[in-house]
């Protein structure tokens, strides 16, 4: 496959995307925002999920339309190349079926609160089953820091692997250095999968 | 006599007068499959005849995105700029590659090839990031 930047005289540069996930209000449009080069800009997308109704009297499967909205925002890299970050929708169940938003993603940022581990578990599972590249950014509003990276890394039954970042998404330079982790990560992987990359 | 549609031609695309699949000609699924929402769109040609072929069907949203992409401009960004969800926006592009009126540049697709992205990229990247 061919991943060179320069092209055949194509005028547009090339776009690639960074998901932000994790579970509501742990700060993904916060952290788009900080380092976005706009202000967050939102779409919408309608998706189309399968639903069994129980009062189904019919017994099949209905479809039902869910109207779902995200955050994005863009870091032009140069003239040749775009960068996107797309903080999913709050809501996994529904952006987990969005394939057009995960489908071409380089790799991942799941937010955490360390008040509310919980609600980003799901982001962490997905990425897993899915094979996505991620790191973790441990969100710490207002300075609290409760717990140890090690205590975090225990509680999401993290992979060694994985790099945890802790980070405060509000901070330009902070936001930057998660991005950057995902990106040593990548080279890290790819360096380990393929010895004599093709550039 | 005032015909009904006086005063709704402008561009505002803030308040959708319409069911955004009335735009559409009613149709819900694009007929490209290719789009994506990081697909890059960009104008050939500035909007200057009304009378060619492929304009006499054209929704003022049409307008709007040749206008918007004079410079290269994800899906994700038109959809945004118009208001519109995603999937009738890519319809609607949809229609400006049938006439050649736009260019679609698809985004390098990691996931899809069970792939990493090369190093070029991830140290453009890189090097782009560090210097925000």
């Amino acid at each position: 496959m061919d991943y060179a930047i320069s092209d055949h005289g194509d005028a547009a540069p090339l776009a690639v995307k960074i998901l932000i996930a994790g579970g509501f209000g742990v700060g993904k449009t916060t952290l788009v925002g900080a380092v976005s080069e706009v202000a967050p800009l939102r779409t919408e997308e309608y998706l189309t999920h399968a639903s069994v109704g129980v009062d189904d009297l019919k017994g099949v499967s209905g479809k039902s339309t869910t109207t779902v909205a995200l955050d994005f925002g863009r870091i032009t890299i140069s003239s040749e190349l775009v960068l996107y970050l797309f903080g999913t929708p709050g809501q996994e169940r529904f952006w987990f079926m969005w394939n057009d938003l995960v489908n071409g993603a380089m790799g991942a940022v799941v937010l955490v609160d360390t008040r509310r581990l919980d609600v980003s578990f799901a982001s962490i599972d997905f990425f897993e089953s899915r094979g996505i590249p991620f790191v973790v950014g441990v969100n710490c509003f207002h300075g609290v820091r409760d717990r140890t990276p090690e205590e975090i890394r225990r509680a999401l039954d993290l992979d060694p692997q994985v790099p945890l970042v802790l980070c405060d998404a509000r901070d330009r330079a902070a936001g930057r250095d998660v991005l950057l982790a995902l990106i040593d990560h990548l080279m890290a992987a790819q360096s380990r999968t393929a010895p004599h990359p093709v550039a | 006599m005032r015909h009904w549609t006086e005063g709704f031609d402008d561009d505002d695309a803030d308040e959708p007068l319409v069911r955004p699949y009335t735009i559409t000609g009613g149709r819900t699924a694009p007929e490209r499959d290719d789009l994506t929402l990081i697909t890059l769109v960009t104008a050939i040609s500035p909007v200057s005849s009304e009378t060619g072929h492929g304009l006499r069907r054209m929704q003022p949203e049409h307008r709007t995105i040749l206008a918007l992409c004079k410079r290269p401009l994800a899906v994700a960004e038109v959809a945004s700029a118009l208001n519109l969800p995603v999937s009738v926006t890519k319809i609607l592009i949809g229609d400006l590659i049938e006439s050649d009126q736009v260019r679609a540049r698809p985004p390098l697709a990691f996931a899809q090839a069970g792939g990493f992205p090369g190093m070029t990229i991830l140290e453009a990247v890189r090097d782009g990031l560090r210097n925000l």
